[in-house]
C-alpha cells in the first residue's frame, strides 16, 4: 500500500466510480458479454457457421469492454439527456436512478441466464457440447492453411510437447481419440524384441492410483470401449465412447501416462497372454510365421527384422528394469501425438488436456534410429517346412519409407496389380490359368525405408517354382510396357472411393489425420490424397515398376510340408 | 494388437449386440412395395459423396439340402462371376473401373448382394446389382473353378489359423443334420457333391421378386432412386419354390464331446455350449446385458478369468446366435496345449458363476451404459445403415425395435436378467464340448467331460 495520501485518493476515486456507475456497467457487460457467448457458441455451430465467427464475436466484446467503462465515467443519463459527468449539476445528478435501472437489468440477465441453462438441460435435442470452463479468450490455435482441409480442424501442442488435433464432427454423439506414440518394433534390440507390443498390454494393467483391471473397468462402466495396437513404427492406443465419458477418458489416459504402476506379478501373468497371442498369430498362423522369417530375411541391419511380438526367449526375459527405461524413454507427452474426431469442440479438448496432460514433465527426446539397410546384394530365398495342405509363395523387394516420393506412384501400382478382382495379377494367376487360390500385397510405408510385399496361397501340390516363374514375368511385363490409362483412371477412382470410405466414420477420420501428422509430419496431407493422385502419371508409375522389382533387391519365401515336395522330386 | 475385434459376423449376430442409446433413433426412411413384392427402402442422407445398397433375397444357406452344404454360398459368389452381358473379367472391371465395391454372401437366412458405390456412379450402381441378381450367367466353367477354390481354401484354413473353423465344427456337431448344423460355406466333401445343375435348380427354385429387399441409403434424392429401382427390379418373377421350413433344434441332454485331432498343434481352441433361443425370445435386453458381462467385452467374467487373472488366453468370449429358430449359446477361448483342461475347467467355473449370482445393479448398469454408449458407431455410414434397414425388414421387426431397446435395457433387474440366465444359459450337466487341438496329448484328459467322440482335421467334412 502507498501513504495514505495516496490511500485516500484511491477511497475517493473507487467512490466517484461507484457513483457514475461505472462498477455496476463492468459488472452489467461481463454478465451480457458471457451470456452472448454462450447463445452464439451454440448456434454458431448449428448454422454451420465459420470458425472465425465465435472469435470475432469475442474480440468485438472485448473491445467494447473498456470503451463501456470509459462511456460510463465519461457520460452520465440525465433526465435532459446524455451529458459529460462533468457538466452535471450534482443536486440535479439522476445516477442513483440508472443504477436501480442497471440493477435491474442485471436481474434481468441472470434471470434470463438462469432460464437458458434449465431450458438447454429440458431440452435434449439442444443438447451443445458443454463447456467445461468459460474462456473469454481462448488463446489463438492453429488453423489449417490449406484449401480443401475441413477448416474446423484445429491443432495445439502443450508447453510439454504433446501434441493434440481435433476434429469436431456432431453426426453422432459419440469421441474416438488416437494416442500415437513414437515407439514400436524398429525401437527394439537382441533381448528385448517384443518390448513394444508388450509394454502396450503393461498399460492396461494399472497404476498407483488404480488397481489391475480398473482401468477397463471404469472405461466401459462409463460406455467406453478401447483397443491398441503395435507396428514397427509405433503403439497406437484407441478409445470409442459417447461423449458423455470425455472427462472420464482424460483422466483415465492421463493417469496411465503419468502415474503407471508395473507390479512383478502382472508382469509374469501378461507374459502368458502374449505368448498365447504369439501362439494365435505366429506360432498356429502359416501366414504369420513365413511372414516372420521374411522380414528376418529381407533386413539384415535395420530393426524391421525384429518381430512385433518378439522372439519367444525374449518374450520370457525382458526385465522389470527393462520395462521401467522403456517407459521413461518413450511415454513421455513429446513422444506422443493425440487426435479426437466426433462430438467434441475444439476448445473443451484443449482446456482439458492442459488441465490433465498438462502437469506431466516432458523428457529428453528418445534417441533416433540411424541404422540404414544396406543395399541388398542379390536374391535371397528361405524355406519354412511346415505341415501345410496348400503352400504360401512370399515375395519381397525393398521400397521407399512413408515420405518417399516414390510411394503414391508405387501404391498406384500395387492397385493395378492386385487391388480386387479386376487386378492384374488375380485375373491372370487366380481366374484364367488358375495357379494360386488367393493373391495379395501391400507396401509398408513406415518412418524407415521398407518393403513392397506380395503374398499368395497356392492349391495343393502346386509346383511352386511354376507359380513364382509366372508372377515375376508379370512384374517384369508391368515394368517393361507400364500400364494404360484405364488402369490409372481405375486405380485412382479406387482409391479416391477408398479415401471417402475411410472418412465415413469418426474413427476413420482419427486414423486419416494421425497417420499424415505422425508419418508424413502433417495432419493436413491426409486430405491431399485426391489432388496427388491427379499427379501421378503412367510414366511415373512404370518407373516405380522398373525401380523396384529389381531382382537383387528380392527376397522369396516358401512355407510348404516337406512330404509334398518330396512327391514331386519322385514324379 | 491388445484383443481381437469382433469380426463381421451373421447377419443374426447383430441382434446379440443391436442396441441404441437413449435419444438416437434410426433415422426415417421411405418404404415401398413394388407390385411383385418387392420392398425398397430408401434412406436419403449427404454426409460423404457414397451410398450404400443392400439387396436381400429371404431364404439362404437353410433351404441346402443335406450333403450339399455351401451351395447358397456358391450361388452367391457364383453372382459376381459374370452377369446381364458382361463375362466374369468384364464384370469385376465395370465396378473397379469407378472404384465401386460389390460383393454376394450367403448366411443361414439370406443370400445378400451388397454395393458400396460413389453416388455420382448410382445409375451403374443399380444395373450391376440388377443383373446379378435377375441375370446372372452362372457359367458351367467358373462353375466348376469356383467350387475347386472353395474347397482349396478349405484345405489352406486347416493348415493354418484352424480357429476359423470351429463355428463349423462346433455348429456341426452341435445342431447335426438340422440346418443350422450347416456349415454354410461347405466342406470338402459337401462342395464335392454340389453339381452345376443343383445351383442353377437353386436358383430358379428360391431366388425370385417376391423374396426380395432392396435397402439403400447415402447421398441420392429418394424419388429418383425409387424410380431406378422400380424399372430394374419391378418385373423381377417371383421364386418356384416354397422357403425352407426350419423345424425347432433340440438342446443338447447330458454331455458330450467333439475332439478333432490336429497333430502338431500347440494350442487347443474350445467351445462349451447348447441350443439357446431364436429371434423372437421377449426378453431380448435382459439376454444382451447378462452376455455383456459374461462374454461380451475385455472386463466380461471370461475374459477376467482367463486372461487378466490367469494368463491362460489371448482372449475369451460368449456369443449367442439368433434366428427364426433357437441358435447357439457358445463360450469360445484357446490355450496353449499343456493348460487344456485347467482353461476348461476356469471356464466352467465362470458359468457356474453367472448361474449362480447373476448380475448385481452395478453390473447391470455398467453393462447398460457400454451396450449403448457403443451403439451410435453402428449406424455411421451408408452401408451400415443400409444393412440395419434391410436386417429389420427381412426379420418383419419395426423401428421400435432399436429405438424403444434403450428403454427395454433400463427396464432390466437383477431378478429379471437372473430368470434369463437360468433359461438360456446352459447348466453344467448338459453341455457340448468342440475341442480343436494335439489329440495325441489332450485326448485322456478331456474324456472326463463327456463321451468322446473323434475326428481328424484332415477328414474333408465337418460333422461326426
Amino acid at each position: 500500500m502507498g501513504t495514505p495520501t495516496i490511500r485516500i485518493i484511491i477511497m475517493a476515486l473507487f467512490s466517484e466510480l461507484r457513483r457514475r456507475n461505472v462498477i455496476k456497467v463492468a459488472l452489467l457487460y461481463a454478465l451480457a458479454s458471457l451470456l452472448i457467448l454462450w447463445l452464439v457458441g451454440g448456434s454458431l455451430i448449428w448454422l454451420g457457421a465459420p470458425k472465425w465467427a465465435n472469435e470475432f464475436v469475442t474480440l468485438v466484446l472485448a473491445i467494447g469492454f473498456p470503451v463501456a467503462l470509459i462511456f460510463a465515467w465519461v457520460y452520465e443519463i440525465t433526465p435532459t439527456g446524455l451529458h459529460k459527468s462533468k457538466d452535471v449539476d450534482q443536486t440535479q445528478s439522476f445516477v442513483y436512478k440508472t443504477g436501480q435501472k442497471l440493477n435491474a437489468a442485471m436481474a434481468v440477465l441472470a434471470v434470463l441466464g438462469v432460464l437458458a441453462l434449465v431450458g438447454e438441460r429440458l431440452l435434449p435435442t439442444f443438447e451443445l457440447p458443454k463447456i467445461i470452463e468459460p474462456i473469454l479468450l481462448p488463446p489463438v490455435y492453429e488453423v489449417p492453411d490449406t484449401a480443401g482441409v475441413p477448416e474446423e480442424i484445429r491443432a495445439h501442442t502443450l508447453d510439454n510437447g504433446l501434441r493434440i488435433i481435433v476434429w469436431p464432427d456432431h453426426d453422432i454423439p459419440n469421441v474416438v481419440m488416437y494416442n500415437f506414440v513414437r515407439a514400436g518394433a524398429r525401437n527394439e534390440y537382441p533381448g528385448i524384441t517384443g518390448l513394444s507390443h508388450f509394454f502396450e498390454h503393461m498399460m492396461f494393467n494399472g497404476t498407483r492410483r488404480r488397481k489391475q483391471g480398473e482401468f477397463d473397468e471404469t472405461m466401459e462402466a462409463a460406455g467406453g470401449a478401447n483397443n491398441a495396437y503395435t507396428s514397427q513404427d509405433l503403439t497406437v492406443y484407441q478409445d470409442w465412447f459417447p461423449r458423455s465419458a470425455l472427462e472420464t477418458i482424460f483422466d483415465l489416459e492421463a493417469d496411465r501416462l503419468h502415474h503407471l504402476s508395473i507390479d512383478p506379478e502382472v508382469v509374469e501373468s501378461e507374459r502368458g497372454v502374449v505368448y498365447s497371442e504369439r501362439r494365435l498369430r505366429i506360432d498356429n498362423d502359416n501366414f504369420g510365421r513365413l511372414y516372420e522369417q521374411m522380414m528376418s530375411t529381407a533386413f539384415i541391419a535395420h530393426p524391421y527384422q525384429v518381430p512385433v511380438i518378439g522372439w519367444p526367449s525374449d518374450i520370457e526375459s525382458w526385465s522389470q528394469g527393462d520395462l521401467e527405461s522403456y517407459f521413461r524413454t518413450y511415454y513421455a507427452p513429446n513422444n506422443l501425438t493425440m487426435v479426437f474426431t466426433g462430438d467434441v469442440l475444439p476448445d473443451e479438448i484443449f482446456v482439458m488436456a492442459e488441465k490433465y496432460f498438462g502437469p506431466i514433465p516432458d523428457r529428453d527426446p528418445p534417441s533416433s534410429i540411424t541404422t540404414v539397410e544396406p543395399q541388398q546384394q542379390g536374391e535371397r530365398r528361405l524355406l519354412v517346412a511346415a505341415d501345410a495342405p496348400t503352400p504360401l509363395l512370399h515375395v519381397t523387394f525393398h521400397a521407399g519409407s512413408a515420405t518417399d516420393p516414390g510411394t503414391l506412384p508405387l501404391n498406384v501400382l500395387l492397385s493395378v496389380l492386385v487391388g480386387g478382382s479386376s487386378s492384374r495379377l488375380h485375373q491372370q494367376l487366380v481366374e484364367s490359368e488358375p495357379l494360386a487360390l488367393s493373391v495379395g500385397g501391400f507396401q509398408m510405408e513406415g518412418l524407415d525405408p521398407g518393403l513392397v510385399y506380395f503374398y499368395l496361397t497356392l492349391p495343393p501340390g502346386s509346383e511352386v517354382s511354376v507359380v513364382e516363374a509366372r508372377l515375376l514375368e508379370e512384374l517384369d511385363r508391368v515394368a517393361n510396357e507400364g500400364i494404360t490409362d484405364a488402369e490409372l483412371q481405375k486405380a485412382r477412382n479406387i482409391m479416391v472411393a477408398d479415401y471417402w470410405r475411410s472418412l465415413s466414420t469418426i474413427n476413420g477420420k482419427a486414423a486419416a489425420l494421425g497417420r499424415a501428422e505422425v508419418f508424413r509430419g502433417d495432419y493436413q496431407l491426409a486430405f491431399s490424397l485426391p489432388d496427388e493422385l491427379q499427379a501421378v502419371t503412367a510414366a511415373e508409375v512404370q518407373q516405380a515398376a522398373v525401380d523396384i522389382f529389381d531382382r537383387n533387391s528380392m527376397t522369396i519365401g516358401v512355407l510348404r510340408s516337406p512330404a509334398e515336395e518330396d512327391e514331386h522330386e519322385d514324379e | 494388437m491388445r484383443m481381437n475385434k469382433p469380426r463381421p459376423v451373421l447377419l443374426a449376430l447383430l441382434f446379440a449386440a443391436a442396441a441404441f442409446a437413449d435419444g438416437v433413433t434410426l433415422p426415417t426412411a421411405e418404404r415401398v412395395v413394388l407390385e411383385n413384392g418387392t420392398v425398397l427402402i430408401l434412406n436419403e442422407n449427404h454426409d460423404v459423396p457414397l451410398i450404400g445398397l443392400e439387396a436381400v433375397v429371404r431364404g439362404g444357406a437353410a433351404a441346402d439340402p443335406v450333403g450339399k452344404y455351401g451351395l447358397a454360398s456358391l450361388l452367391a459368389s457364383l453372382l459376381e462371376k459374370g452377369a446381364g452381358e458382361r463375362t466374369s473379367a468384364e464384370f469385376a472391371e465395370a465396378a473397379a473401373s469407378v472404384g465401386g465395391e460389390l460383393s454376394a454372401s450367403a448366411s443361414l437366412e439370406t443370400l445378400t448382394v451388397s454395393a458400396d458405390f460413389m453416388s455420382k456412379d448410382a445409375a451403374l450402381m443399380v444395373e450391376l446389382v440388377s443383373d446379378m441378381l435377375q441375370r446372372p450367367t452362372l457359367d458351367a466353367g467358373e462353375f466348376t473353378k469356383l467350387r475347386d477354390r472353395s474347397i482349396n481354401l478349405i484345405k489352406a484354413a486347416k493348415g493354418s489359423d484352424p480357429g476359423n473353423l470351429m463355428p463349423y465344427y462346433a455348429n456341426a456337431f452341435l445342431f447335426g443334420e438340422h440346418p443350422y448344423g450347416n456349415p454354410v460355406d461347405g466342406s470338402e466333401s459337401s462342395l464335392a457333391n454340389v453339381t452345376h445343375g443343383d445351383l442353377l435348380a437353386y436358383y430358379a427354385d428360391m431366388v425370385g421378386g417376391d423374396r426380395l429387399i432392396i435397402s439403400v441409403s447415402g447421398d441420392f434424392e429418394v424419388a429418383a432412386m425409387r424410380d431406378a429401382l422400380a424399372a430394374a427390379f419391378g418385373d423381377s418373377p417371383p421364386a418356384t419354390g416354397a422357403l425352407p421350413e426350419v423345424a425347432v433344434p433340440a438342446a443338447v441332454a447330458g454331455s458330450r464331446v467333439y475332439l478333432i485331432d490336429k497333430p502338431g498343434a500347440t494350442q487347443t481352441y474350445f467351445r462349451i455350449g447348447n441350443v439357446g433361443v431364436s429371434r423372437e425370445f421377449a426378453r431380448r435386453a435382459e439376454l444382451d446385458l447378462a452376455n455383456t458381462v459374461f462374454g461380451g467385452r475385455f472386463t466380461s467374467m471370461l475374459v477376467t478369468e482367463l486372461r487378466t487373472k490367469s494368463g491362460l488366453s489371448y482372449s475369451a468370449s460368449s456369443r449367442l446366435a439368433r434366428y427364426a429358430q433357437p441358435g447357439s449359446v457358445f463360450i469360445s477361448s484357446f490355450t496353449e496345449t499343456s493348460t487344456t483342461t485347467e482353461a476348461l475347467d476356469v471356464a466352467l467355473g465362470t458359468l457356474g458363476q453367472l448361474r449362480d449370482l447373476g448380475l448385481d445393479e452395478e453390473m447391470i448398469v455398467s453393462a447398460r451404459n457400454y451396450v449403448m454408449g457403443q451403439f451410435p458407431p453402428r449406424l455411421e455410414t451408408a452401408a451400415q445403415l443400409a444393412g440395419i434397414f434391410a436386417m429389420l425388414e427381412v426379420n418383419g421387426l419395426d423401428a421400435s425395435y432399436i429405438n424403444a431397446y434403450g428403454d427395454s435395457l433400463s427396464a432390466a433387474t437383477p431378478v429379471s436378467i437372473a430368470e434369463v440366465i437360468n433359461a438360456v444359459y446352459p447348466s453344467a450337466d448338459n453341455l457340448v464340448f468342440i475341442i480343436l487341438g494335439d489329440a495325441d496329448i489332450i485326448r485322456e484328459q478331456v474324456a472326463q467331460y463327456g463321451p468322446v467322440t473323434e475326428i481328424s482335421i484332415s477328414e474333408p467334412r465337418f460333422h461326426p
